[in-house]
């Protein structure tokens, strides 16, 4: 699943993060596209409560991708 | 990025590979420098309090410190990172300012006060500004000081989050009277060395304790939340060569972003400078007359406001007249600080929010954050982070409002899609 939240700063970012991996429940990636930096760090530390990992890919441009993955792998 | 990757073998690949925007960066650089030289002819203590500014916002963009999150986040989702950073800084500073406190008024035991230092009323006007801020900033997504240097990255939203900072002090400018007589006028300042016989000693003591104490609290909270941080795995660079390693120290100070906690013990070191140089750290005061100043050009002047001038922190550091003043240099070097880190990291973007409800939230939250900030006499920086170090009472009573505004403004987003 992927979520475009250019444009949108803290805390929702974070919170449609969240979201996400809670009614994905594990059955798939949560691929976050930013241009917001503070949400590098608030993302990652929500992963491991819902059972994920996370990846931060840096696109240039000020723009990230985050891919949560569920642990166990897709 | 591109520049991290290969040694640099002569200034003309330095120049190819050098993104563009740290071309801008050095532009800017340059004309910040400039600038001081200009400023230094008004009165010579400008150019470093515009330095320092400056170096504020390059530290707030690297650390990417926002007071609001650091707030937020505590009652949002347990998370003390940059509360921890703010407790290192407070630290720092609590004693930088304690040594140049003493050198002023070494014996505090006579009643008096530090002319510079933000010692601020306490009492109902502290709560309620604290409370409003506190309630604002989390709605606008920023405090002041984030506004300004987010405004510096590119966040159209905060240009106007700034903007509804300036009507809201120009609310309060119009009201201030009435809160001076309604309860301001009868509230004390309370130092810590002074009232409670003390001295430097046990004001310094007992405002560590309480910082101690609040770091507790805080990693206390953080362990009940569930949250954990997985080191982000990365590449290990090569350093054997001087040009790797100094490849590596480029990229740590100016691509990838700070800790915390760095950012908070440089902020900390940096409001002590501005105190020795002159006064602390505060963003408000500057607002606030760029405020008066519109409201007069529109032939809506506020009345003289009773007492202010009488009262120090950020309202004591809007003096002077013309465009150059010490609060103009404290404030506005934010911009150019942040705008270089910013660009040095390639991260300099202009960020429309899609969704318009954010410009209602910006604005909204920061007319509420400004008419706090005129009431509190401070903003986050002003009346928090420089106010605890100065050993005042205000501080902490603001820090306490702030809190239970920024617990309030977490109840409202949760319900703001």
């Amino acid at each position: 699943m992927e979520l475009d939240v250019r444009g949108e700063i803290c805390p929702y970012p974070m919170l449609k993060a969240v979201e996400a991996m809670k009614k994905l429940k594990g059955e798939d990636n949560v691929v976050v596209i930013t241009d917001h930096a503070p949400c590098l760090e608030t993302i990652p530390p929500q992963a491991s409560r819902y059972g994920y990992t996370y990846q931060v890919e840096e696109n240039g441009g000020a723009e990230w991708t985050i891919t949560l993955t569920p642990n166990g792998g897709m | 990025m591109e520049l991290t990757n290969e040694t640099p073998k002569g200034l003309s690949t330095l120049l190819r590979n050098m993104p563009r925007q740290s071309m801008i960066a050095v532009l800017v650089l340059f004309g910040a420098l400039g600038l001081a030289v200009v400023m230094s002819r008004t009165e010579s203590i400008l150019a470093p309090l515009w330095l320092l500014a400056m170096a504020a916002g390059f530290t707030l963009q690297r650390s990417r410190f926002c007071f609001a999150s650091a707030f937020r986040d505590l009652f949002l989702f347990g998370s003390s990172r940059i509360m921890k950073g703010i407790i290192v800084g407070l630290a720092v500073a609590t004693i930088g300012f304690a040594i140049n406190m003493y050198s002023q008024v070494p014996f505090p035991g006579f009643g008096v006060l530090p002319g510079e230092a933000n010692i601020l009323p306490v009492g109902l006007s502290t709560i309620v500004g604290g409370l409003l801020f506190g309630f604002g900033m989390v709605i606008s997504g920023g405090c002041v000081s984030g506004s300004l240097y987010r405004m510096a990255e590119g966040y159209v939203a905060s240009w106007v989050s700034v903007g509804g900072i300036l009507i809201g002090l120009g609310f309060l400018s119009q009201t201030w009277n009435w809160w001076w007589q309604f309860t301001i006028s009868r509230e004390p300042m309370l130092w810590i060395p002074s009232k409670f016989s003390l001295g430097y000693g046990g004001g310094v003591t007992l405002t560590l304790a309480g910082l101690l104490i609040a770091f507790l609290l805080f990693l206390w909270l953080e362990s009940r939340s569930g949250l954990s941080v997985a080191d982000i795995p990365r590449k290990k660079e090569p350093d054997d060569t001087l040009g790797q390693k100094l490849s590596i120290l480029w990229s740590s100070v100016f691509l990838r972003g700070w800790p915390a906690v760095v950012g908070g013990g440089v902020l900390g070191v940096i409001g002590v400078l501005m105190y020795m140089v002159h006064m602390p750290w505060g963003v408000t005061g500057e607002l606030a007359r760029f405020s008066n100043t519109i409201m007069s050009t529109l032939n809506f002047a506020p009345s003289e406001a009773i007492g202010l001038s009488d009262l120090g922190g950020c309202s004591g550091q809007s003096d002077g007249t013309g465009l150059f003043t010490h609060s103009f240099a404290v404030t506005v070097g934010l911009l150019p600080g942040a705008l270089v880190g910013a660009l040095f990291a390639s991260e300099f973007k202009l960020r429309f929010p899609r969704n318009p409800k954010r410009y209602a939230q910006a604005l909204g939250g920061g007319i509420i954050m400004g008419y706090g900030a005129g009431l509190g006499i401070g903003c986050t920086v002003g009346a928090f982070f420089s106010s605890i170090p100065s050993l005042s009472i205000s501080g902490w009573l603001f820090a306490f409002a702030l809190s239970g505004g920024a617990f309030l403004g977490v109840q409202a987003i949760k319900r703001i899609a």
